[in-house]
């Protein structure tokens, strides 16, 4: 029996939800809060969602997802279109050769994956920005956004493991690392 | 017996080879657009300005819950402050009085010398108020993203100022929205001086909340307590704009401490000049020479 138009049409929507997930949450950091110090803890929650999704779901997660979500970045913040993108890949990059010591072990030890990735992550977008503009950012704003980065990682995650359970957890693939 | 070698790829393999050349091409493309945006290109610059102005509307809606917060915040924060204000008020109130009637006299006084010196006054400004409807912040850029509508008045580089001081200035314009760099963005640079002593410099961002002041004469006479405003230089801002007041001094390091709070702007004002594009149209003038 063939698929009806709302059947593709959900199955599509279902492959691009980690992607839509992951644009809400860029959308969510730019909501004006006007506290104290907003302008440096605000984390990098796109970040966070290339890590967990390359990191287990990577069949609806590929490149081109991360290209998507690296030009929404770049788009919408101030910084040279590029360089998300660069820094996404790489943190993409990075789950998948080091993903192999942190999947299916308990959830301390990929926070602690994250950690490591997203500050490798943060530095080479520092050097990236540093490069461009011929002038060393200041590493206080940065590693403020990194901490907060870092601290919010479970709260994302969790989100991301609700849509995972909730709308994608029927069609779950078991990849072999390499 | 001897292993026969296989002529064929198989799928997965290909899979995995196609993946890779994939991520190098996102790499190969991050960089090129990264040397493309150094080179201020049109086309990339479009290409931005649409998903930012596909995706700005979805700000707008996202943001009602925040500002409900943000208001019950706002509200304890200014019943808690209300007796000390009150006072500091009435105090700057007197003060006020007393300068409006100085104000007044100085006016008067000047247009009565432009005239004697046929001193052309620049055109008279006109502004719109902009709501904020996104902000960026963190250790690698500042900006903020502003509603304003249908007018076609706002264009690039244009002043704009929160609190009667300057915030920073319009970057692009994506339809009903335009983005903001503000004066503590690292790509920011305005031509400043002391208002004391004339003492020029440059004002450049550093993305921390007190931007620098540059390229200052070594035997500067600078003080904390200075304030800053602009020079009018390059012809982006006009000269006399409040900018900020220097806050600390360190070695060669001057930090400016921005007058208006741009952590908490809600509306700001973008202003029009028409300085820069007199200056512009100067410029193309002396090319086409």
């Amino acid at each position: 029996m063939e698929d009806s138009f709302s059947d593709i049409l959900k199955d599509y929507v279902k492959k691009m939800l980690p992607l839509l997930c992951a644009i809400g949450l860029i959308l969510l950091m730019y909501i004006p809060i006007r506290f104290p110090l907003s302008k440096f803890l605000r984390p990098d929650t796109a970040m966070i969602c290339v890590y967990f999704w390359t990191l287990y779901r990577r069949d609806l997660f590929g490149p081109i997802s991360v290209a998507v979500l690296g030009i929404v970045a770049d788009s919408l913040g101030a910084v040279p279109l590029g360089v998300n993108m660069f820094v996404f890949i790489s943190v993409y990059v990075l789950a998948i050769t080091f993903g192999i010591y942190v999947n299916t072990k308990p959830f301390a030890i990929s926070w602690i994956g994250f950690a490591l990735i997203s500050l490798v992550a943060f530095l080479i977008k520092w050097l990236l920005m540093s490069v461009y503009y011929s002038n060393f950012l200041p590493l206080t704003g940065v590693l403020l956004g990194y901490v907060a980065t870092v601290l919010l990682y479970p709260l994302v995650a969790r989100l991301n493991v609700v849509i995972q359970n909730r709308f994608l957890a029927t069609d779950e693939v078991i990849y072999e690392q390499r | 017996m001897p292993r026969r070698r296989i002529l064929f790829i198989r799928l997965s393999q290909f899979k995995i080879f196609l993946k890779k050349i994939l991520i190098a091409c996102v790499f190969v493309s991050a960089l090129a657009f990264m040397m493309l945006s150094k080179a201020d290109t049109y086309v990339l610059d479009k290409a931005g300005g649409t998903v930012s102005m596909i995706l700005n509307p979805i700000i707008q809606v996202m943001q009602i819950p925040a500002r409900i917060v943000y208001f019950g915040y706002e509200k304890v924060r200014d019943i808690s402050m209300v007796y000390s204000q009150n006072a500091k008020l009435k105090e700057e109130s007197k003060k006020i009085l007393v300068l409006q009637n100085r104000v007044r006299t100085l006016e008067a006084e000047n247009k009565i010398l432009a005239q004697m010196l046929e001193y052309d006054i620049l055109p008279e400004a006109s502004y719109i108020t902009a709501k904020v409807v996104a902000e960026e912040g963190d250790g690698f850029s500042h900006s903020l993203i502003v509603y304003i509508g249908d007018n076609k008045n706002v264009s690039k580089n244009q002043i704009v100022l929160g609190n009667e001081s300057v915030v920073g200035r319009i970057e692009d314009i994506n339809g009903r929205y335009a983005r903001v760099i503000l004066l503590t963005d690292i790509s920011s640079k305005i031509p400043v001086i002391v208002e004391r002593n004339r003492e020029r410099a440059i004002l450049s961002g550093d993305n921390t909340l007190y931007p620098k002041l540059l390229y200052t004469a070594l035997n500067a006479d600078i003080k904390k307590g200075d304030n800053i405003v602009t020079s009018g230089v390059a012809g982006i801002f006009p000269a006399g704009l409040p900018v900020g007041v220097v806050n600390k001094i360190v070695k060669n390091k001057i930090d400016v401490i921005p007058i208006s709070d741009i952590e908490r702007l809600e509306f700001v004002k973008i202003v029009d000049y028409g300085v820069y594009s007199d200056v512009m149209n100067f410029s193309q003038e002396i090319k086409g020479k």
